[in-house]
């Protein structure tokens, strides 16, 4: 098993990393720091695990090179667990590259990183509610600080892939979906 | 079954309307001074102060502070005597020339260097090139550049120089590269991978190559020309827009507007730039000193009476250069060096300038020379990796018309203003 570290250029994917494997790369307060893919092990309950720092990628559908080798890192390495990080005051965007991954069938787990800032903008999410329509597991997070580090990796094991087809559903509105499309 | 990009969006929008509620926003200083950084009238005085206090910090501390009121004083009063008395062979043996002291002949007399720019040993001015000049001036850069980038303004200066870099067929965030490649071009030339097209990325990591020069070629020549700093830069500037320019007109391809976040300002955390400065720096030392000390051997030998392949160097392509550029046969020996390390390569012109062959504005054009006509042999690979064949080739040829274009026409200013 391999854990892939996704999400938009500037969330904290690279303090995410450093984090949970001790090893460093760089951040830095501007997107794009990460183009190229850094490597470490991290361990998982006794057992040690590879993880993979992807540079910053808005979508799937790839537009620059950070984001080509962010696809390609996602496809030659089928086996993987996704944490996707999310900037928690831009839930919606974030949404939609973790739909993305979740469609292709990976197992994701949602981070909502800056959790601090939702606060200062006075923005509220609620948690639960997020993981119950996902169907995997979402955990707020501030990687600065370290908080909700120790409830994300206890997550990493628990996941597992989610049919999107459910997600409609639980988000309330399966026929409409379906015939808008 | 994977959904059209219609229907994610109306689900996350479901979703969301479920899950997210956004609170009444309170504008806060932050947003404030977020925003004085990006408006033109307040933006721009702001941008020329940041820099304004970068580049007084890297004179001061590194230039200033280590460099001459230290190292200078280490190497020239106490490290160079000090292998000149005890290191066997003596003056006029090559192995001698080579690692400490090669002399200079004055008056049809060979005579034993007095500071280690002259020098021109491995043990003298390579040592000294790296650890008495280059390395303070990339400890100072890459401070303040650790600090612009943990606190969130290089975003901001992209957006207030968009304008300009549009006109060279890029954006506002090209700035993060060439910012870099002031530090040194290995990472500069890597962060283009974040422009979108080919030919974005084929524009800056030519325009990069030939007008950024390096940190460690800055702390030299700041150390050499202090006086001349303002002109080199002016002159690389005009350079950076007016091939760009022109490039961008002849280049085939797209350049897209680009949608960049700005990201809010943050107090940068001790450790991160700590963490930061010691990892470019070790990468920085990791490449400089066996490219330095190596070209010093190559130089060394090539400068060696008995092998004397430099004096027919210079004999040959003198008129050339002169003729051309302007600049004296000598310069060929920098000129060399430089393939291998701009730094060391300054620092050589600082020991022609020490024997007095060159007037100030031969001195100026060689400065300018060396920035242009070459990148170092480490950026050069890393060009054929990261460019497609083509690409490289057009980036070489380019680099070929700029230098001979651009030189000669310093030459004829020079001429005009009657000081070459």
């Amino acid at each position: 098993m391999k854990i892939l570290l996704m999400g938009h250029p500037n969330v904290g994917k690279s303090v995410f990393f450093n984090r949970l494997t001790g090893t460093k790369v760089f951040e830095s307060n501007y997107p794009g720091t990460t183009v190229d893919f850094t490597k470490g092990w991290m361990r998982l309950e006794g057992e040690d695990v590879e993880l993979i720092d992807v540079p910053g990628a808005f979508s799937l559908e790839w537009k620059d090179q950070a984001e080509e080798v962010a696809v390609k890192m996602l496809e030659e390495n089928r086996d993987s667990v996704v944490v996707c990080v999310l900037d928690a005051s831009k839930v919606e965007r974030g949404l939609y590259l973790a739909l993305e991954i979740i469609e292709r069938g990976y197992p994701v787990v949602v981070a909502l990183n800056m959790w601090d800032v939702t606060k200062d903008k006075n923005i509220g999410i609620d948690v639960e509610k997020l993981e119950r329509i996902l169907g995997v597991p979402v955990v707020a997070t501030t990687a600065i600080s370290g908080e909700g580090f120790k409830e994300l990796v206890s997550k990493i094991k628990e996941t597992a892939p989610v049919k999107i087809e459910k997600i409609i559903k639980n988000a309330g509105g399966g026929e409409s979906a379906a015939v808008s499309g | 079954m994977p959904l059209s990009v219609d229907e994610r969006w109306d689900l996350i929008d479901r979703i969301s309307k479920q899950t997210v509620e956004f609170g009444a926003y309170k504008h806060t200083l932050k947003d404030a001074i977020a925003e004085l950084t990006v408006k033109p009238l307040t933006g721009l005085p702001v941008a020329i102060a940041v820099i304004y206090g970068f580049w007084s910090f890297f004179c001061d501390f590194a230039g200033t502070l280590f460099t001459d009121g230290f190292m200078v004083k280490l190497f020239d009063e106490h490290w160079l005597p000090w292998l000149q008395s005890v290191f066997p062979g003596g003056l006029g043996n090559p192995f001698y020339a080579l690692m400490v002291d090669a002399g200079h002949i004055e008056n049809g007399v060979l005579v034993a260097s007095d500071n280690c720019f002259e020098a021109f040993g491995v043990l003298t001015s390579g040592l000294f090139v790296v650890f008495g000049v280059v390395l303070w001036a990339i400890l100072a850069f890459y401070l303040m550049f650790a600090l612009l980038e943990d606190i969130g303004y290089l975003p901001r200066l992209a957006v207030l120089v968009d304008t300009v870099l549009h006109k060279i067929g890029l954006h506002g965030y090209a700035i993060v590269p060439t910012f870099l490649a002031l530090g040194c071009n290995i990472p500069g030339v890597t962060a283009t991978r974040t422009l979108e097209t080919r030919k974005q990325r084929f524009l800056m990591i030519t325009l990069l190559s030939v007008f950024v020069p390096c940190g460690a070629q800055i702390g030299i020549m700041q150390d050499l020309v202090p006086e001349m700093m303002g002109w080199i830069f002016l002159t690389l500037a005009i350079g950076y827009l007016g091939f760009g320019f022109i490039l961008n007109k002849i280049v085939p391809g797209k350049s897209p507007e680009i949608i960049m976040d700005v990201p809010p300002y943050r107090m940068p955390v001790m450790k991160n730039i700590v963490s930061k400065l010691w990892i470019r720096t070790s990468k920085f030392l990791l490449v400089a000193v066996p490219f330095v000390l190596l070209g010093c051997v190559i130089v060394g030998i090539m400068y060696l009476p008995q092998v004397g392949a430099m004096d027919w160097l210079a004999t040959v392509l003198g008129p050339f250069l002169m003729s051309w550029f302007g600049v004296p046969g000598e310069t060929v020996s920098p000129l060399i060096a430089g393939f291998l390390r701009k730094d060391l390569a300054v620092g050589m012109l600082g020991g022609l300038m020490e024997q007095g062959i060159m007037t100030t504005f031969q001195v100026f054009t060689s400065v300018v020379l060396l920035c242009i006509y070459f990148p170092c042999l480490a950026t050069f690979a890393l060009m054929i990796k990261e460019e497609k064949w083509k690409e490289f080739i057009g980036s070489i040829a380019s680099l070929v018309v700029m230098v001979l274009v651009y030189g000669g026409l310093i030459h004829v200013v020079g001429i005009m203003l009657g000081v070459a």
